[in-house]
């Protein structure tokens, strides 16, 4: 018998309508969906749920707020065990995610994301995205 | 003449200092930054002209009175030319002395006022600027997010008349965003904000990326894309990479967007004596001639009707492109040739000119 355990996405973002749309999309694609709403509750999550991929908000209370906690997946102790994890920056303000021409936290010296993508989400944009990811 | 002018207006609640020379006088100036000024034209060593010449230096806006020797207007006039706000010719009254001063000291409140105002109207500017930018597009782009899930059939498949309806409203909000996003840039784009972020670039290697990312919509369009970067080197321009970069994206985008099926869009960059020049080049149904002039201005877009009521450009794109341009003191021209196609041109200053920007 053949059990596939399904993939679990963590979204994190402060905003609860953002929250439920992407929920029904990953969930649409049959993946299992964890929450967060700001990056101290991410923290939390990431260490407990070890997600497969994160979808990460990068406007919360502050402007780095999203791009700190990038930087501290890739770089901080506290986050040795999940270091790999695919994340992707959602950003709702066009020219603050950097262009797709750039990362802009690199002038901070901080390690950036694996992808990025702007609000409104295509539905079709980000399971494709995703699934390139998760694809072993 | 310092001891009587120091007890005229020592009645009338002024702080007052006083210095027996020029040099003296600097210095004080220096440490105790006053309000206004009284100096005696006519002093040996440093000159009541030579204070007036280092003054804007330390206080551009210090009020300056000055005291003349009997019918010597010439001296009076050159020193208001040098910024002296009035003259006091010898003998004055105490009155006069307290008009004068205290007319100074209102025009100096007056130019302080409007500075702080000015100062005040920017930051309120840049204020408003990111506050639209914020409060607006969020909860648009939230309404937009519900309307690609339900039109993706995630929550129940939508048919028929709803699908399309929804469909509509979608491309609605769609040009709503795109005018405010404009709208934005437009309000942004400016000389001042531009300065920060010059460097020198390679526009080869500009095209090399905006190429490859218009590749797959050139193709989805069936245009193909004509770009050989040019084999020598080609002189670098100053200029604010990202804002380039959208002039550019917008002119290859409507290349392909206004073309003829299976048409071609050619990119040309070149080397000219005074500046770098870009060529954008389609086989589109091109501009009629009446139009040509007002192709740069606001929300100028060609098509009747209702067609332009659902048009989802925002109409803003190329007035963005020229301000852009002009604000890296370059030009933008456009030539076209109805039923054949259009030619947009972009010239822009080398880096290595002295002063393209300064």
């Amino acid at each position: 018998m053949m059990t596939a355990t399904r993939a679990k996405i963590l979204v994190v973002d402060d905003d609860p309508d953002f929250r439920e749309a992407m929920t029904a999309i990953l969930e649409s694609a049959s993946y299992d969906v964890v929450t967060a709403i700001n990056a101290a509750d991410g923290t939390q999550k990431i260490l407990s749920e070890h997600p497969d991929l994160i979808l990460l908000d990068i406007m919360m209370d502050s402007l780095f707020d999203g791009y700190s906690l990038c930087n501290a997946i890739r770089t901080s102790k506290e986050f040795e065990g999940v270091r790999a994890t695919p994340i992707i920056f959602v950003s709702a303000v066009r020219q603050i995610a950097g262009s797709r021409f750039g990362f802009k936290g690199e002038e901070q010296g901080m390690t950036g994301p694996d992808d990025y993508i702007d609000k409104p989400v295509k539905p079709a944009d980000l399971l494709a995205r995703i699934a390139r990811f998760l694809k072993k | 003449m310092r001891d009587s002018c120091a007890q005229i207006l020592l009645k009338n609640r002024y702080r007052v200092e006083t210095a027996e020379n020029g040099t003296a006088g600097i210095q004080k100036i220096r440490d105790l930054r006053p309000d206004a000024v009284i100096v005696d034209l006519k002093m040996p060593g440093m000159s009541g002209f030579d204070v007036l010449d280092a003054l804007p230096g330390i206080d551009p806006h210090i009020a300056v009175i000055v005291i003349t020797g009997y019918a010597t207007v010439d001296s009076a006039v050159e020193a208001m030319k040098k910024g002296a706000f009035d003259f006091l010719p010898k003998p004055f009254t105490p009155e006069e002395l307290r008009i004068i001063l205290a007319h100074a000291l209102d025009r100096r409140r007056l130019v302080l006022e409007a500075e702080a105002l000015r100062r005040e109207k920017k930051i309120l500017e840049e204020n408003f600027i990111t506050m639209v930018s914020h409060q607006l597009r969020s909860p648009l782009v939230a309404i937009q997010q519900y309307f690609e899930v339900v039109l993706a059939g995630i929550a129940g498949d939508p048919e028929g008349q709803l699908k399309a309806m929804l469909g509509k409203a979608s491309e609605r909000l769609t040009g709503l965003l795109n005018l405010i996003n404009d709208w934005l840039d437009l309000a942004r784009v400016d000389q001042r904000r531009l300065i920060g972020k010059l460097k020198p670039l390679d526009l080869r290697k500009t095209f090399d990326r905006l190429v490859e990312f218009m590749t797959p919509s050139a193709r989805d369009a069936g245009i193909s894309l004509e770009w050989h970067g040019p084999a020598a080197p080609i002189s670098e321009v100053l200029g604010d990479e990202e804002s380039l970069e959208q002039v550019f994206m917008n002119l290859l985008s409507n290349a392909i967007k206004f073309n003829k099926p299976q048409g071609r869009v050619r990119i040309d960059l070149r080397d000219e004596p005074d500046s770098v020049v870009v060529e954008v080049q389609d086989t589109g149904i091109g501009i009629a001639k009446e139009h040509l002039p007002f192709i740069f201005d606001q929300f100028f877009q060609v098509g009747r009707g209702e067609d332009k009521a659902r048009k989802k450009g925002s109409g803003l794109g190329l007035s963005i492109a020229k301000k852009i341009v002009e604000a890296h003191r370059g030009r933008i021209d456009v030539s076209s040739e109805p039923g054949c196609g259009t030619t947009f041109m972009v010239r822009l200053p080398k880096s290595s000119q002295a002063g393209a920007l300064a």
